[in-house]
């Protein structure tokens, strides 16, 4: 099984990547990369039963949070019955679900994110005062100021020199080496997956 | 009187607001009432888009299709998608959960080729060559903006090179058993930190001001609702 795994997935991936090199290969490549889509989707719907199987199991063995399990799975099965009824743009789904329920949430949580990003900029401050924690704070004390709106209009200097040379040279070059360095990460991931040096499918 | 559609999802708006920031005085069963809640349908929700845009239009609707008019001669190419379903639905049984492997290595193979070239054309590629555009034509430009340029794409540059070199924990091993990093790298590195210092500065007033914007935005919606409930203009 761990040699048949392997074998295909690296003749998948070289396929894929042969259609990006020669035109020749590209319907093969839309072919592969389609089957990928629906099994990428049958394995997402599988994952959200199993999210499900896992909170019935904890209702089953009366766990602590065994009510908070219960809304859960009663929230799933109702959206996914009245989504497959109604289908997720019928309006009802969208009231009631996406702008009842979801959005708000989502909102809200990005909301308490202010007060807890605030909380942890403080701690930051009392616990690692060094000239990393230091400078990440003052560059962001003068993002804020620069970008605030005032009665009086911007701040000046802060606002209409600093912070854009801020964010336009020296952050967008840290920018820029830590998105390549994310890159080649990335790109070695692949290559490592290609050549069967890695094997997160299963198998060493 | 039917309750219009919209006042319902205010007031669903409305509950879940309110429960979602009373984590403001701590964790609590309401907070929590509401989390669990969007988990499930969130799940739910995203489990309906995913049958309805990929499942039914690239699997279900083409068997369909292929089963009511006889035309097998295509069949082959769904037979491929159903087998690793049938791999996949397979995991349900502690038994036979290792055959849900071979679908997971297809994903794992086509994912791989996608993001290595995703990587390679969409950030590796754009990110050098507008670091190398920054200096272009600027030998022909009057003397003070060559200055601006150049000093401009030399931090920018500087910031590139200095970043890289933080994550660089190469470190060859000294005689004595330690391990220490190359000493210009390690010069780099300590320049790096201070780009990254501000890179993350930058980032953190970036997601703090949207986060704060959602705050508001949310809090207006609570008066605003309030308001109409109570028919103040």
């Amino acid at each position: 099984m761990r040699i048949l795994t392997a074998i295909i997935a690296i003749a998948v991936g070289f396929l894929v990547l042969l259609g990006y090199f020669f035109p020749q290969a590209a319907p093969l490549q839309i072919l592969l990369l389609d089957w990928a889509i629906i099994l990428a989707g049958a394995a997402a719907l599988v994952g959200f039963f199993n999210i499900a199987i896992v909170h019935l199991d904890k209702i089953g063995h009366r766990d602590r949070n065994a009510v908070y399990s219960a809304i859960l799975v009663i929230g799933l099965f109702a959206t996914f019955i009245f989504g497959i009824i109604l289908k997720p743009q019928h309006p009802y789904m969208q009231a009631f679900a996406l702008n009842g329920i979801i959005v708000p949430v989502e909102a809200s949580l990005m909301g308490l994110l202010a007060v807890s990003l605030l909380y942890a900029a403080v701690r930051l401050l009392r616990r690692r005062a060094d000239l990393m924690g230091i400078i990440f704070i003052v560059t962001a004390g003068i993002i804020f100021l620069g970008s605030a709106t005032l009665p009086f209009g911007d701040v000046p200097f802060v606002g209409t020199l600093l912070r854009p040379w801020i964010t336009q040279v020296w952050a967008l070059g840290g920018a820029r080496g830590i998105l390549i360095g994310v890159a080649l990460g990335t790109l070695t991931t692949g290559l490592r997956v290609l050549f069967g040096a890695d094997r997160p499918y299963g198998g060493k | 009187m039917p309750i219009p559609i919209d006042f319902i999802t205010g007031a669903l708006g409305f509950l879940f607001t309110v429960l979602i920031l009373s984590y403001l005085i701590g964790d609590n069963p309401l907070f929590k009432i509401a989390i669990y809640l969007f988990v499930g349908v969130a799940s739910g929700y995203a489990a309906a888009i995913i049958f309805w845009q990929v499942l039914y239009p690239k699997l279900f609707l083409p068997t369909a299709t292929i089963i009511q008019t006889g035309n097998y001669s295509n069949a082959f190419l769904l037979f491929v998608p159903w087998l690793g379903l049938g791999f996949i639905l397979m995991k349900i049984s502690p038994r036979f959960a290792g055959a849900a492997r071979i679908t997971m290595a297809f994903l794992v193979g086509a994912g791989a080729a996608v993001t290595l070239v995703g990587a390679l054309s969409g950030t590796i590629n754009p990110q050098v060559m507008a670091t190398i555009n920054f200096f272009q034509g600027a030998i022909h430009k009057p003397t003070n903006e060559l200055i601006e340029i150049s000093f401009s794409g030399g931090v920018i540059l500087l910031g590139l090179v200095t970043s890289l070199a933080y994550f660089h924990f190469g470190a060859r091993q000294k005689p004595d058993g330690s391990t220490k990093r190359f000493v210009l790298v390690d010069i780099f590195a300590w320049i790096g930190r201070i780009f990254i210092g501000i890179t993350l500065g930058v980032i953190f007033a970036g997601v703090y001001a949207a986060a704060l914007t959602a705050f508001i935005e949310r809090v207006s919606s609570l008066v605003i609702f309030i308001k109409t409930l109570l028919g103040i203009p």
